[in-house]
């Protein structure tokens, strides 16, 4: 059987699940913002894909293709394990010069909805977040957006195996993407 | 020439003035005199594959509608409505009939011309002359499948202004008769002026140092090609220079990154293919590295947009050849993005550093001291065989020196009498023609 929740408002609701996920992803903020990229890493199944689309701007009527289908188009990240290795691998070197040093990040997650929950424990939620970039001396750069994930219970924590994070922005208004949400 | 108003590279020492990094009036222009008079790269034909397709794009800083109208042909129009200004397209793409300014509703087809106008007769009294005030067109031209267009009548024809540097892209976007096919782009904006990331296309000096980072985790974890100096210095490839476009080449196979036996091809009937269109020489064994076109094309099919002296839109575009499957396009596509997009492991690493190079012109002492890109001069020749200036190793700053000469005489110049093209020398082995 397969629980669906109809998120924000509530029906079936289930405190203690929507407690502990919401848990998981304040230690998930903090593992970021304290920069141990590594644990955050670990967060992720071995399958796990990060996937950031574009956001195109299109009218109203044709919102359906806004954010582009995965699969079809140019995303900003569509990583798998391996090319996250990469990038954490990248930014511990010491020579990663995007981020050295490195940037002072606050991850605010909230407004969680869980959207399903399937007969083997998998939860699918999402969230929104609001994430301030200090980098350098001046240089600070705001992004909002939500996230998409697909969690597994895994020795009484969560794994997520797919990450999409959709930004509310068309063109990018950060010198570079060079930290993770 | 009338004017010689810019002196900023000494050329037996190097020395480059930073003033033009961060000069408001000397970026003023350069809209005019250099957004305004070359060929600009603006998009490709994917992007506008049928009739009633546009595709948004710039011209310098110029928001500029680029379409295919009903007769298939491509258009590239000014965004700014002929009535009062307001922008007609505020999508980044799309498909239509025509162009309906959201201000005052006046109406114009896909080539531009102005279809309606609201109370034409009621409230103009039919004194409207439509024929006249179509939106604002540039002239378009395309090279296998990428699109250019210019706002100066005077420029030379695109192939001209291309010459042979033809000859080295060749081996990149003319590969196929299917073309190549753009994906994205992605768009941020990152401070720097516009011509630090151009001039870096010929900049292999940075990557041992300034990628290290990814290039060492990419090949611990991926096995990919070790970027090291002792690599990277030693490579037959040079660095050739043609009308103010930049290419960095290698020579195959000595030169292959990965071993890949087809080059740059991925099937063996690929590169069949690429030997019959470009000859043996260029289908087998040169191999396109970095480059850039002038003035802002870099590096493959990627766009910086000027917005300011240190303020720059960047897009990249991935561009795959499209005789691959679909599959492979993606995974190519997906791997150039990884490196080089807005979130990539190599091209963030660029941005400070241009950004602090841009900025030095600010300074008293920046001014004082100069910059330096002296590296190898003496050094440049030319050859029977690979057209252009050529350096006479991989690692060399000649086309950092011919790039900002060649801004120079774009800036000293009153037209395009002013401005030399390099004749066309090159043996175009193959069928690979301008369209494709
Ligand atoms: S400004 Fe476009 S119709 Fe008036
Ligand atoms: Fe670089």
């Amino acid at each position: 059987m397969t629980v669906t929740t109809k998120g924000a408002l509530g029906e079936l609701f289930d405190e203690s699940l929507y407690s502990t996920i919401n848990r998981f992803y304040i230690a998930e903020a903090w593992l970021l913002d304290e920069r141990k990229l590594r644990a955050w890493l670990d967060l992720f199944t071995e399958e796990m894909v990060y996937y950031m689309p574009r956001r195109k701007n299109v009218n109203r009527k044709e919102l359906a293709r806004e954010i582009p289908e995965r699969g079809t188009d140019l995303p900003f990240f569509e990583d798998n394990r391996k090319l996250m290795e990469v990038r954490i691998q990248r930014l511990e070197s010491g020579t990663a010069w995007a981020e050295e040093p490195p940037s002072r990040t606050r991850h605010l997650f909230g407004n969680l909805v869980i959207e399903k929950v399937e007969d083997d424990g998998t939860v699918h939620a999402k969230t929104a977040f609001i994430c301030h970039r200090s980098h350098g001396e001046t240089t600070t750069a705001l992004y909002s957006g939500y996230r998409v994930d697909i969690l597994h219970p895994v020795d009484g924590s969560w794994k997520i195996s797919d990450r999409t994070v959709v930004l509310d922005a068309n063109v990018i208004l950060d010198k570079n993407i060079a930290i993770f949400f | 020439m009338k004017t010689k108003k810019y002196d900023v590279l000494n050329t037996e020492t190097g020395r480059l003035d930073p003033t033009i990094y961060s000069d408001e009036e000397i970026y003023k222009e350069e809209m005019e005199k250099i957004f305004g008079r070359a060929w600009l790269l603006i998009g490709h034909e994917s992007l506008i594959e049928k009739p009633g397709d546009f595709f948004h794009t710039y011209m310098g800083e110029q928001p500029v509608i680029l379409s295919r109208d009903k007769t298939g042909a491509i258009n590239a129009m000014l965004n700014i409505c002929r009535h009062r200004g307001a922008r007609v397209v505020r999508t980044d793409d799309g498909s239509c009939k025509s162009f309906v300014c959201p201000y005052h509703a006046w109406t114009y087809g896909l080539d531009g011309k102005l279809e309606w106008v609201p109370g034409e007769e009621e409230l103009y009294d039919g004194t409207i002359d439509r024929a006249e005030m179509g939106l604002k067109k540039a002239r378009v031209a395309t090279y296998a499948g990428l699109i250019f267009a210019t706002w100066d009548h005077d420029a030379p024809s695109l192939e001209d202004y291309l010459g042979d540097a033809r000859w080295y892209l060749d081996l990149e976007f003319n590969r196929s008769a299917k073309g190549t096919k753009a994906f994205g782009p992605h768009k941020w904006v990152i401070p720097i002026n516009w011509k630090t990331a151009v001039d870096n296309c010929s900049d292999w000096y940075h990557v041992p140092y300034s990628h290290a980072s990814a290039a060492n985790a990419l090949t611990r974890i991926m096995g990919a090609p070790r970027m090291t100096s002792d690599v990277l210095w030693k490579k037959k490839g040079r660095a050739a220079f043609v009308n103010g476009h930049q290419v960095c080449f290698f020579r195959l196979p000595d030169d292959s990154f990965d071993g890949n036996p087809y080059g740059m091809d991925s099937t063996e009937e690929n590169h069949a293919e690429a030997i019959e269109r470009l000859g043996e020489l260029r289908g087998d064994g040169v191999m396109l590295g970095t480059h850039s076109l002038f003035p802002n094309t870099v590096l493959g099919f990627r766009i910086v947009i000027p917005r300011g002296p240190n303020e720059t839109e960047f897009w990249h575009f991935s561009h795959t050849n499209a005789a691959d499957t679909p599959e492979k396009q993606r995974e190519v596509a997906l791997e150039h993005a990884a490196q080089n997009g807005a979130g990539g492991h190599f091209e963030s690493d660029d941005i400070d550093n241009w950004n602090q190079v841009s900025q030095s012109g600010k300074y008293a002492g920046a001014r004082e001291i100069g910059q330096y890109i002296n590296m190898g001069i003496g050094n440049t020749t030319t050859d029977d065989v690979f057209p252009g200036q050529l350096s006479d190793r991989f690692v060399s700053e000649q086309n950092h020196r011919f790039f900002y000469s060649r801004w120079q005489e774009f800036m000293n110049a009153d037209s395009w009498d002013d401005i030399p093209l390099d004749p066309m020398k090159a043996n175009f082995e193959g069928t690979a023609s301008m369209d494709g």
